[in-house]
């Protein structure tokens, strides 16, 4: 019951904020119960997640049923989404108020976290398929929010995007449900070579299928395209979330399918494991290098998820347990991050209406404690020790090179590296820019517009300060992460 | 091979009138000679019909003179199937015709190509 | 004999009195009796299903009590009901829902001429679905027609009058090669109904004589009634029908007459000819590959569309395409898929042409589907409605379409051959589907630029029809199963 709760509540309250017209004028009920509802939301979460349990919603066929089952994998992503949601809604509550229609915003941005946990609790593909699907049509509005051109056009290519993804994906489901019955998940798989006897080219194919297509959410090339055009254009706490989090549906679904489906030992060693790899490593150095170009802060961002996400894809890829606990801890690690930066962005546009790269130079003048969380941050995604990156790298480049895989075990720890080496020459500029403007800076604009020393109101930089901080803390207590991931791991290998 | 085509001529004709009918309806661009091509078109498949129910040295299926053999006659199906198919051919006919009294008067042709064009410019503005 | 067994005889026979009558009537009359003679005809069509599920087998009614060779047979089984109450069902609430706009787009005076055209079109489809005898099809095949012309030619408009000028054309090229088709079978075979022709033909396969006439035959009755349907490369003359037409006209159209084509071939390649012909005349791989083109073809062309009637018009040449997909997979599953996709497509595309006529409304009667930018907010349970068609169209599950496309790809197994390119042509084309479905969805909901005049409020019989369609659609994808079961022991009993 709890994990209905979990799904449906905030559905249910998203609707009713879209609905109800009159709290329009009333800002302070609207934020005070959307503030609520994420919190309780977080804690049904928990609580579902700590009774674990299953339950039936639906016989869609007679084979295909609609249902919801809590296993780790599922608890771990729903954890995280729901406690990420809930920092970046206060985030927002601060941000919104300089944006138009605050109510459809937080509206949708209830209505998505219900769908995403219904995606994490789903008990076999098809019900994930479904919320799935339902994630990228009531994530859309967030993107379309300033309905500006650019984000319609934004929108529509987030949309085809997915869409065309999510049927890719679908070609693999349909061909999946045939030879497998039904398709619950279980850790391990659930195909057996029986079952493809004869079909061995097709499901093939049809796995590429699906890893390609769920890969788009999780802007793995080469459908990628859309990512760095529809995260930026979203208010800021909408690109934290969409960045951080959503991007992580595409990965539980691609870890569905590969571990909990199919199984990993289907496709290792054959030309879906080479590919996948190839694509990943591609995107991974990709995305560095045009985050590394580019001179939009959320851009720059939204670029580095493109990479960042593919760290965890390429751990996903190599099939192999040390590999597999690295991908998992930098989903965690990646999502704190993340938000961090984006919440940060988010805050520099409010205070400063800056956006750009080399306007940020005093930064530091401006909201000293901000940059130093944003700093905090960015180092744990470079990956120095004893931040949280450097824990789940380390993990990955340990699974690679014990993988087997050839060329790969070599190329891909080296690729990490330069990506890392990348990352930190496109995020530590804005510290050093920040804090050392050098002696050509012109401090004149922060003087005249009275700006010297304002840090951004509590409701933002409280969140962007608890997550900076988890950001350095899960660094140097990875304990209980890495356990859980190592639990999980041994039962799908 | 033209010894056999000679031998079924009926069927033969009918299937040429067939094709003349069946082109012309569908290529011909004047409304009338489409409706002429599908008459033709019925037609050939009646005369067909026909032709398959003829038993040579039989009579008409009419009753008369009393004679009850039914191997006097000849296979009656077939002609109540072309006078079915007439009142049939008849009435699209009559549709078709109407509708072309219709374009007639609104667009002064009876070419479906030019018809089609006007219709667009009208569509326009 | 049960006194039920009668009914397929009799919804026929109500149906085309009602139209007579009516030419001697009000409009007003005429509407209420056919709004009345449909009720009436579901209502049996319904009870004839319940009848053939409890009885477990299909019955042949000859009409008169002549038998097999000379007779006139009606035959029904679970499938035929199953048909016959999906038709009258998607029928009543079309008509219903396009109440006022008929009021509207009929010339004064002539309304009763509409509602005789309904009633016809009624006798004709029960009697495609019921009839046991070829030639009997034929002549319902051409009332068909005519009635078709004529609800696209009520409306006065000049593109409405080349559209019915081209639908006459085509329909009758399709009608003239069935009817050259059944003439040679009849030669061939000295049969006219469906059962002794069956046995004739057997025997014609296992003396292994008439090898090409037969293919012949085949080939011109497929063609034709591919021609009636709309099958891809025969499509040409579907948009501007479809889309010109007045909502009830359009919707019946779209959902209704071409699937009475369909499954009046699904019956002729199921009860006339023999699975030897079939396999050996690459008929229904022909069929396929036409389906799979459909499929393709009619996406694009929607995508190239900017008015939104054409654009649900092209929709259905793809979906179109999907049943002759299934049908040319030539497996029990294969077709079970087409004939659920002939409902789901049915109840769908009738919701969609349905509730665009009340986003037009809302639009200052502007159709260009950016135009209709913000409509979603003018006029939002025509929307809605739109929406959930789209989606059910695209293959959102839950909703009918997507239980089509799982047949479609569950069948796909029952032949490997095809099994990848079925596949992959559900996956493009679904993805082909998303666009200009979405596209013309979130144009719905974006805030308007401007004011824009128009109704904003529907009557009550249009929302009503809106939200029986959406209930159809739903239960179409939620109940699905005892559906498909129908349709399987329909088949089972169905030659």
């Amino acid at each position: 019951m709890i994990m209905l709760w979990a799904v449906f509540l905030p559905v249910l309250a998203g609707v009713l904020v879209l609905a109800l017209k009159d709290m329009e004028g009333n800002r302070r009920v609207l934020t005070a119960a959307f503030t609520a509802v994420l919190t309780a939301e977080a804690a049904l979460v928990i609580l579902a997640v700590m009774r674990g349990g299953s339950v039936t919603l639906w016989r869609l066929t007679d084979t295909i049923t609609l249902g919801f089952r809590i296993d780790r994998m599922g608890g771990l992503f729903a954890v995280l989404t729901s406690v990420i949601w809930l920092l970046a809604g206060i985030h927002s509550t601060a941000y919104m108020k300089h944006e138009h229609d605050e109510r459809r915003f937080y509206g949708f941005y209830l209505i998505v976290v219900g769908v995403l946990s219904g995606l994490d609790f789903s008990a076999d593909l098809i019900t994930m398929y479904v919320f799935y699907e339902m994630m990228t049509l009531t994530s859309l509005p967030l993107v379309l929010h300033e309905l500006t051109k650019e984000a319609v056009f934004a929108g529509l290519k987030y949309l085809f995007y997915s869409v065309a993804g999510a049927f890719l994906a679908l070609f693999g489901i349909f061909f999946l449900a045939n030879i497998c019955g039904d398709l619950q998940f279980a850790a391990g798989g659930i195909l057996t070579p029986e079952m493809a006897a004869g079909k061995e080219g097709i499901l093939l194919f049809a796995v590429f299928a699906m890893i390609v297509g769920f890969g788009t959410k999780a802007g793995m090339f080469p459908l990628h395209g859309w990512l760095p055009a529809a995260h930026p254009v979203a208010p800021a706490p909408a690109s934290a979330v969409l960045s951080g989090v959503i991007t992580k549906a595409g990965v539980i679904a691609v870890i569905r399918v590969v571990y909990y489906v199919v199984g990993p030992a289907v496709i290792r060693g054959t030309w879906v494991q080479t590919v996948w790899m190839v694509l990943t490593l591609l995107t991974v150095f990709m995305g560095s290098v045009l985050a590394y170009r580019e001179k939009v802060m959320k851009k720059r961002f939204a670029y580095s998820t493109v990479s960042q996400v593919s760290y965890v894809l390429f751990g996903l890829s190599l099939l192999q347990p040390a590999a597999f606990v690295g991908a998992i801890s930098h989903v965690i690690f990646h999502s704190v991050i993340k938000d961090a930066l984006f919440l940060f962005a988010g805050a520099v546009i409010v205070g400063t209406g800056w956006t750009r790269v080399e306007q940020l130079r005093g930064l530091g003048r401006i909201m000293p404690l901000t940059l130093a969380f944003y700093t905090l941050a960015a180092l744990a995604l470079i990956g120095i020790p004893p931040a949280s990156g450097f824990v789940s790298k380390w993990y990955l480049a340990a699974g690679a090179l014990a993988s087997g895989t050839g060329v790969f075990s070599v190329a891909g720890p080296v690729v990490l590296l330069i990506s890392a080496l990348l990352t930190a020459g496109y995020l530590l500029p804005i510290t050093i820019q920040g804090y050392f403007p050098g002696q050509d800076f012109d401090g004149r604009e922060i003087e005249e517009r009275n700006l010297a020393g304002k840090e951004p109101e509590p409701a933002m930089l409280i969140p962007i300060g608890i997550l900076a901080l988890a950001s350095l803390l899960l660094g140097c207590f990875p304990g209980p992460i890495l356990r859980l991931a190592q639990a999980i791991a041994e039962t799908v290998f | 091979m033209f010894t056999h085509l000679m031998l079924n001529i009926e069927e033969t004709v009918s299937m040429i009138l067939f094709g003349i009918g069946f082109t012309t309806l569908l290529l011909h661009p004047n409304l009338i000679k489409k409706i002429i091509g599908m008459n033709i078109m019925d037609t050939a498949v009646y005369l067909f019909l026909a032709a398959k129910g003829y038993i040579a040295g039989r009579m008409v299926p009419i009753m008369s003179d009393g004679i009850q053999d039914a191997s006097a006659y000849i296979n009656p199906v077939p002609s109540g199937l072309v006078l079915t198919g007439i009142v049939v051919s008849v009435s699209t006919t009559a549709l078709m015709l109407s509708l072309t009294i219709r374009l007639y008067e609104r667009y002064g042709s009876l070419n479906l190509d030019r018809i089609l064009i006007l219709v667009k410019e009208e569509g326009k503005t | 004999m049960s006194f039920v067994q009668n009914f397929p005889f009799f919804s026929i026979i109500i149906a085309m009195f009602s139209g007579i009558v009516s030419s001697v009537i009000s409009g007003k009359k005429a509407r209420n009796l056919s709004l009345a003679a449909i009720a009436v005809t579901t209502c049996m069509s319904a009870a004839v299903l319940a009848f053939t599920w409890r009885t477990g087998e299909s019955y042949t009614y000859m009409m008169g009590h002549f038998p097999a060779p000379w007779g006139n047979e009606i035959r029904a089984g679970v499938l035929e009901g199953l048909v016959a109450l999906m038709f009258g069902v998607v029928m009543f609430i079309s008509v219903m829902g396009g109440l006022d706009h008929t009021e509207k787009d009929v010339e004064p005076g002539k309304l009763n001429l509409f509602y005789i055209m309904i009633d016809l079109m009624l006798s004709s489809l029960l009697a495609l679905v019921y009839t046991n005898d070829l030639f009997t099809a034929y002549v319902f095949v051409e009332i068909n027609t005519i009635a078709g012309c004529g609800l696209i030619m009520i409306r006065q408009w000049g593109r409405s009058l080349s559209a019915a000028i081209r639908y006459m054309v085509m329909s009758s090229l399709g009608s003239g090669l069935f009817l050259i088709g059944l003439s040679l079978l009849y030669d061939v075979t000295g049969q006219l109904l469906m059962i002794p022709a069956k046995e004739a033909v057997a025997q014609i396969a296992a003396s292994d004589t008439y090898v090409i006439p037969m293919l012949v035959i085949l080939a011109v009755i497929s063609v034709g009634l591919a021609i009636k349907s709309g099958l891809y490369p025969f499509h040409y003359w579907i948009p501007d029908t479809y889309a010109y037409a007045t909502p009830t006209a359009s919707a019946i159209l779209s959902g209704l007459v071409s699937k009475g084509y369909i499954f009046l071939l699904i019956k002729i390649l199921y009860r006339v000819m023999s699975p030897e012909h079939l396999m050996e005349g690459y008929t229904l791989d022909v069929l396929y590959w036409f389906g799979i083109a459909g499929m393709m073809m009619g996406s694009i062309h929607a995508i190239q569309e900017k008015d939104t009637g054409r654009m649900i018009a092209y929709s259905s040449v793809a979906q179109i395409g999907y049943i002759y997909m299934g049908i040319g997979l030539g497996t029990l599953g294969g077709t079970t898929a087409a004939i659920f996709h002939i409902f789901s497509h049915g109840a769908t595309k009738a919701l969609l042409f349905i509730s665009a006529v009340g986003l037009y409304e809302a639009s200052g009667g502007e159709r260009d589907y950016l135009s209709l930018r913000g409509a979603g907010y003018r006029n939002p349970l025509a929307a809605i409605g739109f929406t959930v068609g789209a989606m059910s169209m695209v293959g959102f599950p839950m909703l009918s379409g997507f239980i089509s496309k799982l047949l479609f790809a569950t069948s796909a197994f029952e032949n490997t051959g095809k099994l990848l390119p079925t596949l992959i042509a559900l996956a493009v084309s679904t993805t082909l589907n998303a666009v200009y479905f979405l596209r013309l969805v979130i144009s719905l909901y974006r805030p308007e630029r401007k004011k824009v005049g128009g109704v904003r409020r529907d009557s009550w019989n249009l929302r009503l029809a809106v939200v029986c369609f959406i209930l159809l659609n739903l239960v179409l994808g939620l109940f699905s199963q005892p559906i498909v079961r129908a349709i399987g022991q329909g088949l089972e009993m169905f030659d």
